[in-house]
């Protein structure tokens, strides 16, 4: 599903003086249906990493597989095109639309992609279900609590039927049980419909309740580990 | 189609979660808008009356009228001098081809009075032909014939203003004697209403009485045969220019005006003033256009200005939809379009309120008002694109956002 090989990103800063290395040559390789987690401090690279699985961003250099497809230098708009297509994305924030109705939210995706028109809201309200939210689809997200606001979010990365879903500290804003049931969630889906799951966590609670556990640190892959 | 709808309700619900701020936003289109059709509308008025009153002159007519003469060094002004004869007159009638009716007029003022009733007015003489040339129909009883020219006789026609003047409410004119200068006149018609010439002068208050009898019993000038101006028509009002020039070659000829020598007489056609006072108040409406297209312009800047705020506002929503598979188009189209709604919008309150505007200033002023479905058209598209032409530079930087930046944005 997902092959990389010695993946780099710098950030020039101050006018070019100063060089970041955020990355330093990332080899990697997950599988289809795997439920992985990438753990590390702040700083350590892992964003980065996932910014560039996403196809948000680019890599310096090194080469990135997506689903056999080279991907690594693909522009903006066919990389939007890509992230719609086989891309789910969760946030630490949910980052929903405010004062838009959860079933316009989950529908998003859907208005920049292929999907014929009338299919829309029934795939909406099938994305809602699947995440347990049958009955809020007229909601706005202030009228959610936050485990809520975080499933509209799910069913929103789910709706395009995506074959990877990237979660970047899905459970960085919940309260511990709250969390626990995102991660349930999350594991359901992978093991239900099959789909590659990479969380991104700071939390060996988190990471735990995920089958393999990929360290980094300073830009590298330090420790890839199957608990 | 999805899309477009997905973006319209988008559009309309950013708009609406800051009413006040895009009604606001919006006011500086709508003024503009307002202004360029009330501006337009009063001066199209202006235009349409001008025309009215210049037609009502008829726009065939050429006004041959004395002119400066030079007697021993002394120069006198316009229509100072008796250049103008009733001879002169006769032969334009006979030799120029151009010409389809001639007739002279000599005028003076003079005190009117009947009954105890008096006022000073205009005595105009002129020959029947005076009816061929000028499109002024009489509205009661009859313009007098050559017969009663022919044996000076002592009748009147009245302009609405001396009926006014002279006789109570309901009394008829008709048959009625009124003395000019102590000459006792029998009015035989009254003529119709006339109105204002453009330059403000009361056409209708005037006597005309047969030119001979004007000459012989009432003015009683010096210079017999002399006229204050002769006044030509033409078959059409195209022709009133080769007529203008057939009139100044006969004269300068009658008059034995050398070569290089000023004329001592001017002519001058209705289609030449018409055009210029056509020109002027075409002139002043697209000033008074202009002036108006500046606050459109302003309120175009207005829109850039809130959405260049609403793009800052909004940048983790845009970083939302671009993380979603949106493309920078789909950004660009989405601000684009909330641009062009608020400025049609405003184009339409403003349209509205410049109708009204035009409305109550017609009334108000008495001017007369014409609104133009082209003005209006004009206007609405204006203001869509002005929508468009400010709501690029917002867009666009919207549009090149980077997912992750924006994302990353509080």
């Amino acid at each position: 599903m997902i092959e990389t090989r010695d993946l780099a990103k710098t950030y020039s800063l101050d006018h070019d003086d100063v060089v970041v290395e955020a990355l330093r040559g990332v080899t990697l390789a997950i599988g289809a249906g795997e439920l992985v987690s990438i753990v590390g401090a702040s700083g350590s690279g892992k964003s980065t990493l996932l910014n560039i699985l996403g196809c948000l961003d680019r890599p310096t250099r090194g080469e990135y597989r997506l689903d056999g497809r080279d991907v690594a230098r693909l522009d903006a708009d066919a990389r939007a095109a890509l992230r719609n297509a086989k891309i789910g994305f969760v946030f630490q924030s949910f980052n929903l639309l405010p004062r838009t109705t959860a079933l316009e939210n989950v529908e998003l995706p859907l208005v920049y992609g292929d999907a014929p028109e009338p299919e829309h809201a029934a795939r909406a309200r099938e994305a809602l279900a699947a995440v347990g939210l049958a009955g809020a689809e007229g909601r706005m997200p202030n009228q959610l609590s936050g485990g809520q606001q975080q499933r509209v979010a799910i069913a929103r990365a789910l709706v395009t039927q995506p074959r990877l879903i990237l979660a970047d500290e899905p459970t960085g804003n919940l309260d511990t049980a709250t969390s626990v049931e995102i991660m349930a969630l999350l594991r359901r889906l992978n093991r239900e419909h099959g789909v590659t799951l990479v969380v991104i966590t700071h939390e060996p609670d988190i990471a735990a309740l995920t089958d393999r556990v990929i360290t980094m640190r300073d830009g590298a892959v330090v420790k890839d580990a199957t608990p | 189609m999805k899309l477009l709808h997905m973006t319209l309700r988008t559009a309309w619900r950013a708009l609406r979660r800051n009413l006040t701020r895009s009604i606001l936003t919006m006011l500086g289109v709508v003024i503009g808008v307002a202004a360029v059709i009330a501006m337009v509308s009063v001066g199209q008025g202006a235009d349409a009356s001008v025309q009215a009153q210049i037609a009502s002159l008829g726009t065939n007519v050429v006004m041959v009228i004395p002119g400066a003469t030079t007697a021993g060094g002394v120069r006198s002004g316009w229509g100072g001098a008796s250049t103008l004869t009733v001879a002169d007159g006769r032969a334009i009638e006979k030799e120029c081809p151009a010409v389809s009716a001639v007739t002279w007029i000599k005028r003076e003022v003079a005190q009117v009075t009947y009954g105890h009733e008096n006022w000073s007015t205009a005595i105009q003489g002129s020959p029947p032909s005076y009816t061929d040339v000028r499109d002024w129909p009489v509205a009661r009883g009859r313009f007098f014939i050559n017969s009663e020219e022919d044996s000076a006789a002592k009748v009147a026609v009245l302009g609405q203003t001396i009926v006014e003047k002279l006789f109570v409410p309901g009394e008829d004119p008709l048959g009625a004697t009124i003395r000019v200068r102590g000459v006792p006149f029998r009015v035989i018609g009254v003529l119709a209403a006339q109105g204002q010439t453009s330059w403000g002068q009361d056409q209708d208050d005037v006597i005309i009485v047969p030119f001979a009898t004007a000459e012989r019993r009432v003015l009683g000038t010096s210079f017999l045969g002399t006229v204050n101006m002769i006044l030509v028509s033409t078959p059409s009002p195209d022709d009133a220019v080769v007529a203008s020039e057939q009139i100044t070659r006969l004269l300068r000829e009658r008059h034995r005006t050398p070569p290089g020598q000023e004329d001592d007489f001017t002519v001058r056609s209705m289609q030449e003033l018409f055009a210029a006072s056509l020109m002027a108040s075409q002139v002043m409406t697209r000033l008074l256009a202009a002036i108006a297209s500046i606050s459109l312009l302003v309120g175009g800047i207005g829109i850039m200005n809130i959405l260049l705020v609403s793009v800052t506002e909004r940048t983790r929503e845009i970083g939302i939809r671009l993380a979603v598979g949106a493309k920078s188009r789909h950004i660009l189209l989405q601000f684009l379009v909330e641009a062009i709604v608020l400025s049609t919008a405003g184009g339409l309150l403003g349209t509205v309120l410049g109708v009204a505007a035009a409305i109550v200033i017609g009334q108000l002023a008495e001017w007369p008002i014409l609104l133009s479905p082209a003005a209006i058209t004009m206007a609405l598209v204006f203001s869509g694109a002005v929508g468009l032409l400010f709501g690029v530079y917002p867009a666009r930087r919207a549009a090149r956002l980077d997912p992750i930046v924006a994302l990353r944005h509080e």
